[in-house]
């Protein structure tokens, strides 16, 4: 077969690894509610897992100095003092793999305080793995077509 | 893909060859690296608010790696303002050539250090200290008067521009990346360089300076080495050199043997890993060994990332290869197939930097107007507020950087292993593990 | 080119000389206090003279985490002092003294250990001699063990005890409260035909009597804000400092023997009914005011007014009796 029909397939293949919407299981949202207590300069949990769909309700113990939690991609946040706890409540729609992290300054090392958020399945991470693969596939090919 | 040579245009020529142009933009960067000194030394210990770790860690990084290197190779050593004062000083001028030359030693540098060993130290030592100098501007201040001094010093002992050649961690990765940019700094026609008389590319003349890089440009096959001053072609009496746009990683079908080189490859691949681990994961524990510099958690930490980058990846890489047929000997296959890791290693880095850039380049607009955390407005931005940007394209742009890099350096595994008449699939299945690896580091 | 050679050499030099001069001559002649976590060094400077009458105008800037700022006794609004940026205050004191500031904002262990004095010179009349606290013109010993003998099986209501309250025959007045705690009450109360816990209903309510909801809710925010990171949000004594205070306290015990000492070096525990029960608003207000020998308690005397000292401990015993809000 021709190197060019092949990789024109792939490459079709790609866009549907990339972009096709995954099979979704269909769990029934809950209420979920986590402490998380911070610290110079981490996240206790630091990682979460909820389904898509719940409602999320985070409470933010700071256990050093004024801490906050921004949530990327929800764009959200709440910030708090030692001995208050506040309370960040979000439907988690989006679904994927979200980075938590400060945004009150509390330190040095406050721009790499982070945690993560999976809400769902982190299909992303699947289809950049089979997007790997298949460039790899594409790679071999049109070499050993060359040869 | 044929070159296009981009100093058939007059324009282009006479903007290189001219000094004023240059001088311009030398006087900006030296102030701005001055400032970021001063910054760092006597403006507010709060990293996000000081122009020193703004404008170098976020502002500086994000054009260089993002920009400077992928685009334009040693670029950023064009107009870099660190080996100015020495440089000026040794040449006596800060334009053409005086009539009465200063009369430093010049000394040549030693031929047991004239490789890139020490600039992978260095490198290394940046790496291992980096959770403090990324976040501390008194710290991120003294390493840079330490790099501007130790360039003036050396300027003062040696001949040309020793620091950026063997000493720069910058200049180390640089220039190992460089072979991948799409620009390049060659000669015309070799004839002509055969017949000339003197080298004044190399050995200077009225017109301009020999060679900084301590390069001899009538022999320049790789972007390696090259800082793109334009001595060379100021000097050059036969208008034999030429700036040429060319394919990315032209250079790496001829890959080198290199053992500095091959380690280099490792260690950039090996810290962005590393980086991307303990800066972007949610692992604190890491951080604070990271961060603890002098503790044995740190040393801890430290032996495990120099094992990462000196044993556990090249052992596996040694291991892939060992069986491999070939008419080289292992160390060359090693440091000859080493050069697929070059194009994986900067795709690493880009989606590394995307992450950290495009969370924190909001700090750029307040450290504008307020570098010093003084109270200072003075564009009206000081109390713009911390606000990540482009977070839906982040991991797209993650995934098109690293698996973009999985095929170019597949495609280098194999042009490598070509020329040495050997198997390319470990190589090839190194740097799909690798990609894995940190795709499940960073999305 | 000689020329353009030297321009090139002075524009160099001036444009060096400039990025390094200006900026050093503005940051010598900013007066700035810093802000810096007590472990490494608190305010700084942590003295400030002022005139009385003048106003005096403050820039604070914070080294590393968020604090705060505001001045004892003073009827001020606290500002933020945020890390990297430059909060400006302008305050006037009418009488000369020496004035205690601090910070507002959580920011470790220590963090009430973040203080600094203003001192106010003018001309004035002597100062009017500060009376002695309740607690010292009473005799009254706040080290003391103070655990009520008796305490009541669920929490005392306070609707129930107005209903009762209202039939008996004595007077309370504001000095009985302050001078009485629930349990002497409680004891006292035992002359009355009413059951234990209908005593104690009447103790909670004498006791809210003694304070308004304004009162409450000021005090409920003075806790929130000063108490609650080493007594806990729940005033259980388990603040997100406990622990660290426990271990503090490890290395304080010297010569003191025993985990009774123990308990001493971790923050009162106000849901405990023995303790709470059994310490007058005299006692609790001691405390407040002197802080804690040997223990990590702050001494309160030169930040909180009088009214909110009794705001808030009206505020803690709502942890022992139902108040209605």
């Amino acid at each position: 077969m021709n190197s060019r029909i092949i990789l024109l397939l792939l490459a079709m293949v790609g866009l549907v690894v990339a972009f096709a919407p995954l099979p979704v299981q269909p769990i029934a949202p809950q209420e979920q509610t986590f402490r998380i207590d911070a610290r110079q300069f981490a996240y206790s949990p630091s990682e979460l897992k909820v389904n898509s769909g719940d409602t999320v309700t985070i409470q933010l113990i700071s256990t050093d100095v004024v801490h906050g939690l921004y949530v990327d991609g929800y764009d959200i946040s709440v910030e708090a003092d030692p001995g208050q706890t506040a309370t960040l409540t979000f439907v988690a729609n989006k679904p994927g793999s979200f980075r938590f992290r400060c945004n009150v300054t509390c330190g040095a090392m406050h721009p790499f305080m982070i945690g993560k958020l999976i809400v769902g399945r982190n299909d992303w991470l699947y289809r950049s793995i089979g997007l790997s693969a298949l460039a790899l596939v594409g790679v071999v090919v049109s070499v050993k077509q060359k040869a | 893909m044929a070159k296009i040579e981009l100093t058939r245009s007059l324009f282009i020529k006479n903007a290189l060859k001219s000094r004023y142009p240059q001088l311009a933009i030398f006087i900006v960067m030296l102030v701005g690296y001055v400032f970021a000194i001063l910054a760092g030394l006597i403006g507010t210990p709060v990293g996000s608010r000081n122009f020193s770790i703004v404008f170098v860690w976020i502002a500086w990084w994000a054009v260089l790696i993002l920009v400077a290197v992928p685009f334009f190779g040693r670029g950023w050593c064009a107009v870099c303002p660190i080996p100015l004062p020495g440089e000026w000083l040794q040449r006596g001028a800060v334009l053409s050539p005086p009539d009465k030359k200063p009369k430093w030693p010049n000394l040549r540098w030693p031929k047991f250090l004239r490789n890139i060993w020490l600039q992978n130290i260095s490198f290394l030592l940046l790496a291992l200290f980096s959770s403090v100098l990324l976040t501390t501007p008194n710290i991120t201040g003294i390493v840079l008067a330490v790099m501007l001094f130790a360039a003036i010093g050396l300027s003062m002992i040696f001949e040309r521009r020793s620091f950026c050649r063997y000493l720069c961690p910058v200049g180390g990765f640089i220039g190992l990346y460089s072979q991948t940019a799409p620009i390049e700094l060659r000669i015309k026609n070799k004839q002509v360089c055969v017949a000339c008389e003197g080298k004044p590319c190399y050995s200077g003349n009225e017109n301009g300076y020999g060679c900084p890089w301590d390069v001899f440009p009538g022999g320049l096959t790789k972007n390696t080495y090259c800082g793109l001053c334009m001595e060379c072609i100021r000097t050059c009496p036969h208008d034999n050199i030429a700036i040429n746009l060319r394919p990315f990683s032209a250079d790496l079908a001829k890959p080198s043997t290199r053992i500095d080189e091959a380690f280099k490859a490792f260690i950039m691949l090996g810290s962005a890993m590393i980086y991307a681990g303990v800066l972007l994961g949610p692992w604190g524990t890491f951080k604070d060994a990271a961060y603890h510099v002098g503790t044995s958690a740190w040393f801890i930490y430290a032996i495990i990332f120099l094992a990462i980058i000196f044993v556990i990846l090249p052992g596996f890489f040694t291991l892939g290869i060992l069986k491999t047929k070939s008419a080289l000997p292992l160390k060359q296959r090693f440091a000859s197939l080493a050069t697929a890791l070059i194009p994986l290693g900067l795709m690493f880095w880009v989606a590394f930097s995307l992450s950290f850039v495009l969370t924190n380049a909001s700090y750029i607009f307040a450290s504008l107007s307020d570098p010093l955390g003084l109270g200072w407005d003075l564009f009206g931005t000081a109390n713009a507020a911390w606000q990540p940007m482009l977070t839906s394209i982040l991991a797209p742009a993650q995934t098109l950087a690293l698996v973009g890099g999985l095929i170019w350096s597949a495609r280098t595994a194999q042009k490598a292993a070509n020329e040495i008449k050997t198997s390319s699939i470990p190589v090839i299945a190194f740097c799909f593990i690798a990609t894995l690896v940190m795709f499940w580091l960073l999305v | 080119m000689k020329r353009l050679e030297l321009i090139s050499r002075i524009l160099i030099t001036v444009a060096v000389l400039e990025a390094i001069g200006t900026p050093l001559f503005i940051w010598a002649r900013t007066p700035l206090i810093h802000a810096k976590v007590a472990e490494n060094g608190g305010w700084s400077p942590d003295v400030i003279h002022a005139n009385a009458g003048e106003p005096l105008t403050l820039h604070l800037t914070s080294d590393d985490v968020v604090h705060g700022f505001a001045v004892g006794q003073m009827d001020m609004q606290s500002v933020d002092v945020m890390p990297g940026k430059v909060t400006d205050l302008t305050l006037t004191f009418d009488k000369p003294g020496i004035y205690t500031f601090f910070c507002t904002r959580w920011c470790g262990l220590n963090h009430w250990r973040m203080r600094g004095t203003i001192e106010v010179s003018g001309s004035s009349s002597d100062p009017a001699p500060a009376s002695p606290p309740l607690y010292i013109f009473l005799g009254l010993n706040i080290d003391a063990p103070h655990d009520a003998h008796s305490i009541p099986d669920g929490r005392p209501s306070v609707i129930s005890g107005q209903q009762l309250a209202s039939n008996l025959p004595f007077e309370q007045s504001v000095d009985y409260y302050h001078t009485h705690s629930p349990y002497q009450v409680f004891k006292e109360l035992k002359s009355t035909s009413l059951t234990e816990a209908q005593r104690w209903d009447v103790v909670a309510s004498i006791w809210q009597s003694n304070t308004t909801p304004e009162s409450l809710a000021n005090g409920q925010h003075l806790y929130a804000q000063n108490c609650a990171a080493c007594h806990g949000e729940n005033g259980a004594g388990n603040g997100v400092f406990a622990d660290k205070l426990a271990a503090a306290g490890e290395t304080s015990k010297q010569n003191m023997a025993g985990d009774a000492n123990m308990i001493r070096q971790t923050p009162a525990n106000f849901t405990d009914p023995a303790r709470m029960l059994g310490a007058s608003p005299t006692l609790l207000q001691g405390k407040i005011l002197r802080g804690g020998m040997g223990t990590g308690m702050p001494s309160w005397g030169s930040i909180f007014t009088p009214e909110q000292i009794w705001d808030l401990i009206a505020y803690l015993y709502s942890f022992q009796f139902e108040y209605q809000r």
